[in-house]
């Protein structure tokens, strides 16, 4: 699976969870999901823990410290897929 | 949780703590006079409390989480006074909890700052990255490892229904939790019998109502789903304390909105285990 595979998924599973949904029409690597997306900080677990669910990958504690864009999400998924 | 508390951060917190310790003897009174005589803020039946606290700090020196339910930015003040007086802070001032104000609210002026570092906080920011809010919670964790209590808001806010929210489990609170091996969770409904909705201040003359239990919250789950377990677990049993101080007291006029069915995550989870310091507040004994 390629970054931009994993990208678009990614993509797709914040949508419910973003409050500026405009700013989904230009998201990029770049993007950070609460400052940019508006995304509520309470609910960022809930996304990492679709991740989970959706890539069948474990994502550690440590790991969502380093979580703060759509980038981010993509390396970290990569590097959990191998 | 990732050693990311530095030398100097460590260092930090120490020199904090000693300086708070040094000026308490003029700082609690003067604080609990002010709560007390100036703003007339009463504890219904404090002393069960009080003793029930002090029981759990003398039986076990094991790490102790205070989790309250939250709808004013006094609450960690009132919970402060709630739980020991004056004397017993100044025997065993580890027992006065730390606590984490909204940097917005408590930091944004030097006099604040001053305050805050006083008061033994540590500011955080609430909705900020995770590495930030990570931080401060490494920072609870090594004041708790050495001994001191920590008092949080597992909501992670005010309550905007003025009741606990059980959807709103802060997946930090948790991860502090489970990085403390045997710790220890004292959940602590508090609400005024004026206090009908959040406000920034408790009203002048409330009157306080308190209860206290102990639990050790434990999660069969791993990695992130056992820290949003234990922080589910624990607003859970707060929801519940909830339930039984409205019973005994009658609820607020303001209508509960809808529940907002907490996401379901798959975590297993395993029973609080009720430890001890059950305490219902009564009537008589204001303190």
């Amino acid at each position: 699976m390629d970054a931009s595979d994993i990208q678009e998924r990614v993509v797709k599973i914040l949508t419910p969870y973003v409050k500026d949904q405009e700013a989904l029409a230009s998201v990029s690597a770049g993007t950070n999901i609460l400052e940019d997306l508006k995304v509520n900080s309470a609910r960022l677990v809930d996304v990492v823990l679709a991740f989970e669910d959706e890539f069948d990958i474990e994502i550690a504690d440590e790991d969502v410290d380093a979580v703060n864009s759509v980038g981010d999400c993509v390396e970290l998924i990569g590097k959990k897929l191998g | 949780m990732a050693p990311t508390l530095s030398a100097a951060g460590r260092r930090a917190l120490r020199l904090q703590r000693a300086v708070s310790l040094l000026l308490a003897p003029l700082w609690i009174p003067a604080f609990t006079a002010l709560m007390w005589g100036a703003l007339r803020w009463r504890i219904a039946d404090a002393a069960p409390l009080r003793r029930a606290y002090a029981r759990l700090r003398a039986e076990s020196r094991a790490p102790l989480l205070i989790c309250a339910n939250h709808l004013t930015m006094l609450d960690s003040f009132v919970i402060g006074w709630a739980l020991g007086g004056i004397g017993f802070y100044l025997r065993d001032f580890a027992a006065l909890p730390w606590n984490t104000p909204e940097r917005v609210h408590f930091a944004d002026t030097w006099w604040k700052r001053a305050l805050v570092y006083l008061l033994k906080c540590v500011p955080i920011s609430r909705g900020s990255a995770r590495g930030e809010v990570a931080l401060v919670f490494e920072k609870l964790r090594f004041l708790m490892l050495r001994g001191d209590v920590a008092l949080v808001f597992p909501e992670g806010g005010r309550s905007r229904s003025s009741r606990v929210e059980e959807a709103n489990a802060a997946y930090g609170v948790g991860r502090l939790v489970n990085s403390l091996p045997g710790c220890r969770v004292l959940c602590v409904y508090l609400r005024g019998a004026g206090q009908h909705t959040w406000t920034d201040w408790p009203a002048r003359g409330e009157r306080f109502r308190a209860t206290a239990q102990c639990i050790e919250p434990q999660s069969e789950a791993r990695g992130l789903r056992a820290s949003l377990d234990v922080s589910r677990q624990i607003v859970r049993r707060l929801a519940e304390m909830e339930r039984a101080h409205f019973a005994d007291h009658g609820a607020p006029p303001q209508p509960a909105p809808a529940a907002e069915a907490a996401s379901a995550s798959g975590a297993a989870a395993a029973p609080a285990r009720a430890a001890s310091a059950g305490v219902a507040a009564g009537g008589g004994d204001d303190r």
